[in-house]
């Protein structure tokens, strides 16, 4: 038994020693490649895809060449740290305005519209979405099944057990994107990080109105929220009868989230934690 | 020779390892939306195969069988096809950046490829020679990179196809895999 075990681990050693001894003696430095193994150590390497290249690495090779490709498509946890963030613009030699670039998601949604029918089907909203526009009776409402949370890398969304809905985490929210590709029902969009105010409602269909027939908190084009922004923060679209909202004008003062009826808007720079809804 | 070209054959097109042996179905399924892809995977494949047989086959003779633990070649394979997909990997990175690039995400993807392990198994099952171990990798790539390469056209052609909603991409997949499969069955009498 002893020589067997010996001889098992004399093959693992040697395996190991192998990968040590190529490490090593094979040339380091690539000629051509300094450039792209020093912004690959900045990168953050966790390979999440969201720039659009298969790993870091790719995505360091691209920015060797052409830096400008940073602004059209950044790396989103870079944009979070701002130690990386200034090592990154050294290093390509260019400057960024960080706070213009940095996304948060949001998902238009409140979650309040009533469920029509049991669904017990494959547990991802992909599959429930299949059947009638999902189990919501609001064809536009969130599942709650997860898609998103299940993509995101940085563990940033959660579902509200009480309302269903999947809800960001705006702190730890990067705004890399992935799950905007992944909502069956196109709810969640990339916003400013500087986004102010958030309209929670994805009802598409104007002649109907969405917070009388499919759900308690849908907007119901009442107007009021336009007609209480006292800094002309809020301009109505009269194509969609929806308000539209300017985040330099608004000054948080929250009237207009006061008078909403439906509670359709909320304060999207209090960032809304898991343990404010989950007592520990 | 002749030794050689069956085994050669026999793995490219009747024992075929993703269509009658049912190896390697995750890139099957995985690499096969795109010609250029599917065809790199493949070639990766081949390589990381041939390099693999010649390895195993040397720890098979000259460790596993003077002192009698055959049973172990499972873990024994694994790890070293592991350390050989890592040494390429670094090989061809610092050597060859082009290549790198070409193969792209697929080397390390590579690692737990259960076509490489099978290989290696069925060539330690079937006892081959130094040669027939070789043959056996070269078939079985080759045989890998063909299935991968007509099964990416296909769905590259049903990507424009008006097939039924419920039908469109891996069901539709999954059909034309089963036909292929079908057409492959009919070698089965050539050798």
């Amino acid at each position: 038994m002893a020589p067997i075990i010996g001889v098992l681990a004399a093959i693992g050693l040697a395996c190991g020693l192998i990968i040590y001894l190529v490490y090593i003696k094979v040339p380091q430095k690539v000629k051509g490649l300094e450039k792209t193994e020093e912004l690959n150590a900045i990168l953050p390497g966790m390979n999440c895809g969201a720039c659009g290249y298969p790993g870091c690495f790719a995505y360091a090779q691209a920015l060797t060449a052409d830096p400008e490709l940073i602004t059209k498509k950044p790396c989103a946890t870079v944009l979070q740290d701002s130690e990386s963030l200034e090592r990154l613009e050294k290093a390509l030699g260019i400057t960024l305005d960080a706070a213009a670039m940095l996304k948060k998601a949001l998902i238009h949604c409140n979650g309040n519209s009533e469920t029509i029918y049991h669904y017990s089907g494959v547990d991802t909203c992909k599959a429930a979405a299949q059947l009638l526009s999902g189990y919501k009776k609001c064809p536009y409402a969130c599942l709650g099944l997860g898609d998103c949370v299940k993509v995101c890398p940085e563990n940033a969304i959660f579902i509200d057990p009480e309302k269903n809905v999947a809800i960001v985490d705006t702190e730890k929210c990067t705004g890399c994107g992935l799950c905007v590709a992944e909502c069956p029902q196109n709810l969640i969009e990339l916003v400013p990080a500087g986004t102010k105010v958030a309209f929670l409602c994805n009802y598409k269909p104007i002649r109907d109105i969405p917070g009388r027939e499919k759900c308690d908190f849908g907007c119901i084009h009442c107007r009021k929220c336009f007609k209480a922004c006292e800094y002309e923060a809020i301009d109505w679209n009269k194509e969609t009868a929806l308000p539209e909202f300017d985040q330099e004008k608004c000054t948080l003062c929250l009237k207009c989230i006061e008078v909403c009826p439906q509670n359709t808007l909320a304060d999207f720079t209090k960032a809304r934690k898991e343990a404010e809804l989950v007592p520990a | 020779m002749n030794e050689l070209i069956t085994i050669f054959l026999g793995l490219v097109l009747i024992n075929n390892f993703v269509l009658v042996r049912f190896l390697g179905l995750c890139p099957f399924f995985g690499v096969s939306k795109k010609l250029g892809s599917a065809v790199s995977m493949g070639i990766a494949v081949t390589l990381v195969m041939t390099l693999a047989s010649i390895a195993t086959w040397v720890i098979r003779h000259y460790i596993l069988t003077p002192f009698n633990i055959e049973y172990m070649n499972i873990i024994i394979y694994i790890l070293v096809i592991a350390t050989l997909v890592q040494i390429t990997e670094l090989f061809i990175k610092r050597t060859n950046l082009a290549l790198y690039n070409a193969f792209g995400i697929y080397l390390p993807l590579i690692t737990v490829n259960c076509a490489v392990l099978g290989v290696t198994l069925i060539e330690a099952a079937e006892n081959y020679s130094l040669l027939g171990s070789v043959a056996a990798a070269l078939g079985g790539g080759l045989g890998f990179t063909l299935v991968l390469a007509m099964m990416s056209g296909i769905r590259e052609k049903l990507e424009m196809a008006n097939s039924p909603k419920a039908m469109k991409g891996v069901p539709i997949a999954f059909l034309t895999a089963m036909l292929l499969g079908l057409a492959f069955l009919g070698f089965g009498g050539i050798i």
